[in-house]
């Protein structure tokens, strides 16, 4: 289930590099500012107490304003110089771990859930939280929303042909700054929807981005970078082996058994499942 | 956080100030390129300066950390309201650890090499006591731990090299060997009050939980009726707890004890509130001791427990409990979270008035010539703190230098409260539920079991 | 602005020309291997060295704690420079290498016996961080780019999580702490770092002065070239990783040998590796001596200047230091002590 929100942290990630060559390191800096931001908005002790599907909505459109902000502010600068922009956005996710430390404390926080409750699926013996439902149910329809958009619309087009082929979408008449600025908001929003539903059924803490980062990296080095369907399918190999290798080499070997495909994908399919030749050295 | 952390601690430095600028020869002595830099310091230490240093360690961007440098505040102050200790001034120097042994390293040598500090206090995390223990143990300065319970810390170092570690002992929390036997003394009552019988132990896979991995089962089947159906350890990783709740509801338990200290324990409690499991949740959740708790988790932290040193301040476990409660609720009440002092805030307020009642019996507090003195004061001293009774293990005990566990005519550990949120109109309120001597409430189930 | 640099540069170029015969004479001896320096170089460069070399008779504690600690770090931040800096090559894995060092010292004291002397495990250490940096070298190099990166990055994890796994042999997340200190006289444990420091800064500056930086420099500007002009490029870039992991051992046993213990925090996760390279970078890259920079400059700020002078709480503390990181990284992205170097050499030489 909680794959589908990793496949839209991946697809946010991997449409910035296919777009502009960048590897946003810091994208699980924007999944934190979505929980944070959802935190400040909904939370019952707090000063405004907004529904939450308000809360929501708003803490989606935020994270994607702070994506855009990255790329027009910083990103947009130094983004020739490949390796300043990896240093650049990881040292941004650093700080602003700092700056929560500082506004909201170390301490973890839940968030108040879009619907509470839940269901017992008695055959498999496991419960199924409501919100993990909307989670899948609202990560879905965003993927499919996106590959409507890129397929079907000229806008959506554009991005895609953008990160085939630089230089042939600049030929044939695309802005370039226009698509990656329309790129960022598109993975910052991703970003959100993934921040509040992972702050939700995990927890909102000031070090949250780390993981789901490394998720994100290893899902789209093994999707093959630059891929929207390979994130997907990654996305739901690396949930089953996350799983398998709690319940096959036990808990403290969790996340090793998915490193370890993922250096194997690496030296043998150095391009991922679905990965093409780098164009943007 | 980090203003208060500056008001409270800050306004005290002085001290440090003066020592801090002198140069580090001017400080040490020109000699001092090849001799051992404690015999250079014990000129300056102890004896001939008229204020009494205390250095406090804790991670106090956490709250469990700004906590207990507050309650050590409130110690420092108490002390000087009464005329110091053997007529010096005391102040306290609060450093902050961050929580990484390499900081705590920083600000440990620099307290004692810089600052001249008289006692040290404090330690929460148990890497950090680790990591400066040796050079602590180097230095003799005293220092009492107030927050780590890792047992290794007494049993690994006083036991092999008693000498060595003289001047580091522990008064409180009691170590987490017998903080697993008080558990399963809370298992027998809980067995007693509701029937149930089978137990499932959920413990992060890290080193503090090493006592309740692998001494609770075995103290819990002691009692007769009682099992131990699951038991698994859960990376600090983790972040879906899923899987671990349905393996112990497929185990039919009917408490879940988990020992959690990361911050997935929120996650923990609303993926079990939420899916409303068939079984109650105790045991210890560091997170789940702040004040705060109710509100990080939205409420979901219902019905949950944990055991505290302590009690949450909400317990007179002694005739100074409440009154330092207070104390802290009048200080402090307005600056922002924690609102109560939290475990190691008793233990630190404790350590600082226990260590000037051992210094008034020893008569001295310069460890550089007299610490056997000292160390037999300490030892000697039975002490009432508002955490609880204080007298700590002797050289030859299993634990040397370590806090007595208490215990009730039958022989079970009392010293070990549990505490307890219950509904409280639509917000939540913590109770101490255990022992029943100390309880300010009953053990309430949840409403769906 | 001209005119206000012209002005500075009749004074500064005087004051250079005075200082050239003590410039010439080094020159003369050590200009073919190390490169030519001219007045107000020579001053920065020996000035710097008294000022690290007497520190302690100046210093306060703190200050000579943070340089004790910067030494060491400075020898990751050249390791890190001579491999990724000057092939291009970057490393996100470095901290690994350094830990395997910690980390067979720390194990085979707990592990092995506990009365080993240094004398064994510090020259095993070492050749442990240049076994696991081959480990690492050998695969990953046949990678390029961005993909390089991520795979140095995926080691770190690896061995970060295996760490608590076989918590039997490493201790588990509080680790090893049963490791012998140098010493805990704080003069004494200055110069047990300073000299090793300036051994491998020496060792450093020239290789990377000598043909083989040459190559490493042209892998990193256009390899195709290099493999054209018939040198074997996959070669020397293993090379250079190999070049890195010793001194990235060394590095490793210092640090072990200071804080008395291992633990994976401390030594292996990945903000350390971030650190090294944040070091590097500000000082400036493929400089060797300006990640050195970087690291005193870095590490003096942080656990001095920001904490015993300013004061701050840890979160502002790092909030400022990553925000300076930042702000080099964006603005002077050649690295500040590479600005200053050139800078010398204008205001020295360019009116002469």
């Amino acid at each position: 289930m909680i794959s589908a929100v990793y496949a839209l942290i991946a697809i946010g990630f991997t449409m910035i590099f296919g777009v502009g060559g960048v590897l946003n390191l810091a994208h699980g800096a924007l999944i934190m500012v979505g929980a944070f931001a959802y935190l400040a908005l909904t939370s019952t002790a707090g000063m405004l107490s907004l529904p939450p599907v308000v809360g929501f909505v708003l803490a989606v459109a935020i994270t994607a304003g702070a994506s855009y902000v990255l790329y027009a502010g910083l990103v947009s600068y130094i983004e020739d110089n490949i390796v300043i922009t990896f240093l650049a956005t990881v040292v941004v996710a650093l700080l602003l771990t700092e700056v929560i430390i500082i506004r909201f404390g170390a301490s973890p926080s839940q968030l108040v859930p879009i619907v509470s409750g839940s269901i017992t699926l008695e055959a498999v013996g496991t419960r199924i939280r409501y919100v993990e439902l909307v989670a899948f149910v609202v990560s879905w329809i965003a993927i499919g929303l996106l590959w409507y958009y890129v397929t079907k619309t000229d806008e959506g087009r554009s991005i895609l042909a953008t990160s085939m082929s630089t230089r042939g979408a600049e030929l044939t008449g695309v802005d370039l700054e226009t698509v990656k600025s329309r790129t960022w908001l598109i993975a910052g929003a991703f970003a959100g929807i993934a921040g509040v539903f992972i702050g939700t059924l995990q927890s909102t803490t000031p070090e949250m981005w780390l993981n789901p980062l490394a998720l994100a990296f290893i899902i789209v080095v093994i999707g093959g970078i630059g891929s929207i369907k390979g994130s997907v399918v990654a996305a739901y190999l690396i949930g089953y082996l996350e799983t398998a290798s709690i319940e096959i080499l036990g808990p403290s070997f969790q996340g090793v058994l998915s490193l370890i495909v993922l250096a194997a994908v690496l030296l043998v399919l150095p391009h991922g499942l679905y990965g093409r030749e780098l164009v943007h050295e | 956080m980090t203003n208060e952390d500056n008001n409270t601690a800050g306004s005290n430095r002085t001290g440090k100030e003066i020592v801090g600028r002198r140069t580090f020869l001017g400080a040490t002595g020109a000699a001092a390129v090849t001799t051992s830099l404690a015999g250079c310091l014990g000129g300056i230490s102890g004896g001939d300066d008229d204020v009494f240093r205390i250095g406090h360690l804790g991670p106090t961007e956490l709250e469990m950390g700004l906590g207990a440098e507050r309650s050590a505040q409130l110690a420092v102050d108490e002390l000087n309201e009464n005329g110091g200790v053997l007529g010096r001034d005391v102040e306290l120097l609060s450093e902050d650890t961050g929580g990484s042994p390499t900081e705590g390293e920083r600000v440990t040598e620099n307290l004692i090499q810089q600052d001249n500090v008289d006692l040290l206090v404090g330690t929460f995390v148990s890497e950090v006591t680790q990591g400066i223990i040796d050079f602590v143990a180097e230095m003799d300065v005293p220092f009492l731990i107030t927050g780590s319970a890792d047992p290794d810390t007494v049993t690994e170092n006083h036991g092999k090299e008693y000498d060595h570690y003289k001047n580091v002992f522990r008064t409180g929390p009691i170590n987490s060997d017998l903080q697993a036997e008080g558990m399963a003394g809370y298992a027998a009552y809980l067995n007693e009050e509701y029937g149930w019988e089978n137990f499932s132990i959920l413990a992060d896979d890290a080193a503090w939980t090493t006592s309740f991995r692998d001494i609770l089962p075995t103290q819990i089947e002691a009692t007769d009726g009682l099992s131990v159906v699951h038991e698994d350890r859960m990376s600090v990783e983790t972040d879906n707890f899923t899987p671990f709740l349905d393996d112990a509801d497929d185990a039919d338990a009917d408490v879940v004890f988990r020992f959690i200290a990361h911050g997935g324990a929120a996650a923990f409690t609303s993926t079990w509130a939420q899916n409303e499991y068939p079984f109650a949740l105790e045991g210890v959740s560091v997170p789940g001791m702040s004040p705060e708790f109710w509100d990080a988790t939205e409420g979901a932290c219902l019905y949950e427990t944990t055991s505290q040193s302590g009690a949450g301040g909400v317990a007179p476990l002694t005739d100074r409990s409440m009154d330092f409660v207070d104390a802290y609720e009048a200080e402090y009440g307005d600056e922002g979270p924690p609102s109560k002092p939290m475990y190691m805030g008793f233990n630190s307020y404790d350590a600082v008035l226990f260590y000037a009642e051992a210094a008034a019996t020893a008569d001295t507090v310069d460890y550089e010539s007299n610490l056997d003195a000292i160390v037999d004061a300490i030892l000697d001293l039975e002490f009432t703190g508002a955490a609880g009774e204080v007298s700590l293990y002797g050289p030859d005990s299993d634990y040397p230098h370590d806090v007595m566990e208490t215990r009730t005519e039958d022989g079970i550990i009392s010293n070990f409260p549990i505490t307890q949120w219950q509904p409280d109109g639509d917000d939540g309120v913590v109770e101490c539920v255990y022992p029943q001597a100390d309880a300010t409430a009953d053990h309430v189930e949840p409403e769906w079991l | 602005m001209s005119s206000a640099t012209d002005r500075l540069s009749t004074v500064t170029g005087r004051l250079d020309q005075s200082l050239q015969p003590l410039a010439d004479g080094f020159n003369r001896l050590f200009g073919d291997y190390v490169g030519e320096l001219n007045g107000l170089q020579f001053v920065l460069v020996f000035g710097s060295l008294a000022a690290v070399l007497t520190a302690p008779f100046w210093g306060t504690f703190g200050l000579v704690r943070a340089m004790t600690v910067a030494a060491i770090w400075a020898i990751f931040a050249m390791s890190w420079d001579i491999q990724s800096g000057y092939t291009g090559y970057i490393s996100f894995g470095h901290s690994v290498l350094s830990g395997a060092a910690a980390y067979t010292t720390a194990m085979l004291i707990h592990n092995v016996d506990p009365g080993l002397s240094m004398a064994v495990t510090i020259p095993v250490s070492i050749l442990a961080a240049l076994v696991v940096g081959l480990l690492i070298a050998l695969p990953s190099l046949r990678l390029s780019g961005p993909y390089f990166s991520l795979i140095t990055f995926v080691a770190v994890l690896i061995f970060y999580r295996l760490i608590p796994s076989f918590s039997a042999y490493t201790g588990g997340e509080t680790g090893i702490q049963s490791v012998e200190v140098f010493t805990y006289d704080p003069i004494a444990r200055y110069y047990y770092m300073i000299v090793p420091m300036l051994v491998v800064a020496v060792a450093l500056t020239f290789i990377a002065r000598s043909n083989i930086g040459l190559i490493l420099v042209s892998i990193r500007e256009n390899e195709a070239a290099v493999n054209a002009a018939g040198i074997d490029a996959t070669k020397f870039k293993i090379f250079s990783f190999a070049l890195s992991s010793i001194p990235m051992g060394i590095g490793g046993v210092l640090l072990v040998h200071f804080t008395g213990g291992v633990d994976p925090t401390t030594f292996i996760a990945v903000d350390r590796s971030i650190e090294m390279i944040a070091m590097a970078v500000l000082g400036g890259m493929s400089s060797i001596l300006g990640p050195l920079g970087g690291a005193f400059f870095l590490i003096v700020l942080r656990d001095y200047i920001l904490t015993d002078l300013a004061n701050l709480s840890s979160p502002a503390r790092w909030t400022i230091f990553w925000a300076l990181v930042l702000a080099v990284l964006v603005f002077v992205r050649d690295g500040l002590f590479r600005k200053l170097w050139h800078g010398l050499e204008r205001y020295g030489r360019g009116r002469t």
